[in-house]
């Protein structure tokens, strides 16, 4: 049987020192075609993953605890597939963008070649300090994709960033650490039921505090967010779009694997009431500061402030004992982030795309962009969509799970959140469709884009939108064991 | 306020450092795993002697895949951004006019080689004591400085062709080794070196990433040490 979990890691590795081999600005066509095979055999994986199971990947056929696991399972896949299906558009979209824009396309390719390698590596991972370099890896990569922008500000925004990652990652190590101190292994597999059958430390309840706050900052979970904004408003739009959509995932799916699998015999439900009030506070603070924003792409970027808050609302209702109401909890929150991720992809292409064609990144400006641009308004408008939650969207589908286990868990308050966080994100999506539909700006003059820049935001922001239809597989996958 | 939080910064890492002393003198869990016996029982067949060598190229080889990438990453990010800066520089022998400085001449003259020498000598003797590639790598990059900084080396720009190769070559030798033992075995793992021929193998990476590893530390220092024009004097 053809096994195509090493080759996941090992193919974007090789891509990532060809494109740098190939030289500046160089080897768009070469990534293209690499994620095109890396989309296959991530379908063929999905699909053994759905006959046969999770399984284990001994690389070096050593094994727990000497060597390094690799696990793969229901989530696993969904999260690779997901990288790469918003990866591929991205690609093809950000080879245009570049060609009409070459800022910051210096060292694009490898560093995005690298950037889904640590996103490939960090969702097999089952060695917590393994999962520590990949998260070294996506986060170097990311913040280089930052720097590339090149203005004092692109800078000034890479540097807290780097200083943020390096923050949560150091306090992950730092856990990482203290449970190697305490238990003598780094392997899930062997520390999993070490924690649950032993006496609770105080070593792994410091070690499960810092590892969950250094994961919590890389998520930008408010009141962690203040570097966000910046990082990803700031860079070029194919980056931001990565970033928003990808890179906060990574840190959210560590927290939700941690959480459910390592630390289950520490976690209270106390701890998950203050994880979904702090995603209430970011959903409701997130989308009023979204509305405030005069730049388009700060406004995008708020709103994933915002939508990272739904993801932490699972963390309570999964506390609920009521048998169905914890399974579609865990099914909305991931529906939550495959949604999230098309759409704000989609959101940051076609707000890219505005912005290259106006010339300058301001709300004001947009006015005739509806006669101008009507297919890349028309994506906004569709991503928008799912991020209200309205139906057929993913996001429609994600929303009435989470408010489906909120209501049978009788856990009403957080269901009031979640409707307001809706109407909010009507209110900030409309402010820029509204704008667009004005008469334009006098003296404006609205530069032509080519159309593989608008093509392929549309294309995330269709799959965004008939995911709805689709989801019962996504939750197959999911659930297969 | 900035004060104010400075103050609460300092409280709380104190905080922290305390917590972690308290919880660092409770003794470790009974249930420990003895990693340590583990690695010196399997060590037979890992191909080298030395358990540090053993661990990092091959129980635990794919963390130090990834590793070295984290450094490459990190030249992509300094060349990411000296891009935008013109940077001129200073004609080689610049310095050496100066007769103070023919003691630096002469000691790089002879440090040089004998640096060169030391590193090939780490990189062989990481199989069976302390030693391997990040040393002998870094024992390079530190040739390239103290030659960059007596004016024999001039400064990087942004690299040629030949130099990218360099900078990737011992990378993509660990990443063709680490595909090839998966292919030719079957069921090969990644990273499965056989037995038989591990230590040769794993003696091909070492030596690709001394290359490699010693152009992307020295590149850290290279590609920055060229002084970068002002505005002012463009004009």
């Amino acid at each position: 049987m053809f096994d195509p979990v090493p080759w996941l890691i090992l193919l974007p590795l090789v891509w990532g020192c060809l494109t740098f081999l190939t030289g500046v600005g160089r080897g768009g066509r070469l990534v293209l075609a690499g994620l095109i095979i890396q989309l296959v055999l991530t379908i063929i994986l999905a699909r053994q993953i759905v006959m046969e199971g999770a399984r284990h990947y001994a690389v070096g056929g050593w094994g727990a605890p000497l060597g390094v696991d690799l696990y793969v399972d229901g989530l696993t896949g969904i999260m690779l597939l997901l990288t790469h299906v918003v990866a591929l558009p991205l690609v093809v979209y950000a080879r245009a963008y570049f060609s009409s824009q070459a800022e910051g396309a210096s060292y694009f390719w490898p560093l995005t070649c690298f950037l889904l390698a640590a996103m490939n590596a960090l969702f097999m991972s089952a060695d917590i300090f393994n999962i520590y370099v990949t998260l070294e890896l996506l986060g170097l990569a990311a913040v280089g994709l930052v720097a590339a922008a090149g203005s004092a500000g692109s800078v000034t925004a890479a540097i807290r960033y780097l200083l943020v990652t390096l923050l949560g990652s150091g306090a992950y190590l730092m856990g990482v650490a203290l449970l190697y101190g305490t238990y003598g292994s780094v392997s899930l597999a062997v520390l999993e039921p070490l924690l649950a059958t032993t006496e609770i430390s105080a070593a792994a309840c410091l070690a499960a505090m810092l590892m969950l706050a250094g994961l919590l900052l890389k998520t930008a979970l408010f009141p962690f967010h203040f570097w966000l904004p910046p990082a990803h408003g700031g860079a070029p739009a194919p980056v931001s779009a990565l970033l928003s959509a990808l890179v906060i995932k990574a840190s959210f799916y560590l927290i939700l694997r941690l959480w459910f699998d390592l630390f289950a015999p520490l976690v209270t439900t106390q701890a998950a009431q203050l994880l979904g009030g702090l995603g209430a506070a970011a959903i409701l603070w997130g989308s009023i500061l979204a509305f405030n924003q005069t730049r388009l792409k700060m406004l995008v970027a708020y709103s994933t402030v915002a939508q990272i808050g739904y993801l932490f609302l699972l963390f309570p209702l999964m506390t609920s004992a009521i048998p169905g109401a914890a399974e579609s909890a865990m099914q909305g929150g991931v529906m939550q982030l495959v949604a999230h991720a098309l759409a704000k992809a989609a959101m940051f292409a076609a707000a890219g795309v505005m912005v290259l064609s106006a010339g300058k990144d301001d709300i004001a400006l947009l006015g005739g962009m509806s006669s101008h641009l009507p297919l890349t308004l028309f994506t906004f408008a569709l991503a928008g969509i799912t991020l209200m939650g309205l139906p057929p969207s993913g996001g429609f589908i994600a929303k009435w799970l989470l408010i489906d286990s909120a209501v049978s868990g009788g856990q009403w308050g957080w269901v009031v959140v979640m409707i307001l966080g809706g109407l909010l994100s009507a209110a900030y999506v409309f402010k820029v469709l509204r704008q667009a539909f004005l008469p334009p700006v006098a003296g404006i003059k609205f530069k032509p884009v080519i159309r593989m820049l608008e093509w392929p935001a549309f294309l995330l922001a269709l799959i965004s939108l008939l995911l709805g239809f689709r989801s019962v597989e996504v939750l197959n996958l999911l659930g297969a064991a | 306020m900035r004060s104010l939080l400075n103050v609460l910064v300092i409280v709380l890492s104190a905080a922290l450092g305390l917590v972690l002393i308290g919880v660092i003198l409770e003794s470790p869990s009974p249930a420990r795993v003895r990693l340590s016996e583990e690695v010196l029982m399997q060590i037979g067949a890992s191909g080298v002697t030395h358990p540090v060598t053993a661990v990092l190229l091959n129980f635990r080889g794919y963390d130090t895949l990834l590793e070295v990438m984290v450094l490459l990453l990190a030249l992509l990010g300094v060349l990411a951004q000296m891009g935008k800066q013109k940077r001129e520089n200073p004609p080689a022998g610049f310095y050496l006019t100066e007769p103070r400085m023919q003691v630096l001449l002469w000691l790089a003259r002879v440090l040089v080689p004998l640096m060169v020498l030391v590193a090939g000598y780490l990189l062989w003797a990481g199989g069976h004591q302390p030693g391997g590639a990040f040393q002998a790598g870094a024992v390079l990059a530190a040739a390239g400085v103290l030659l960059n900084l007596s004016g024999l080396l001039p400064s990087w720009m942004e690299p040629a062709w030949n130099l990218r190769a360099g900078l990737v070559s011992g990378l993509l030798v660990f990443l063709l080794i680490a595909a090839a033992v998966m292919m030719t075995a079957s069921p090969g793992l990644l990273l499965q070196y056989p037995p038989a021929s591990a230590g040769m193998l794993i003696l091909l990476v070492e030596t690709g990433l001394t290359l490699s590893l010693g152009l992307i530390l020295a590149g850290l220092f290279l590609f920055l040490s060229g002084d970068a024009i002002d505005d002012e004097a463009d004009k």
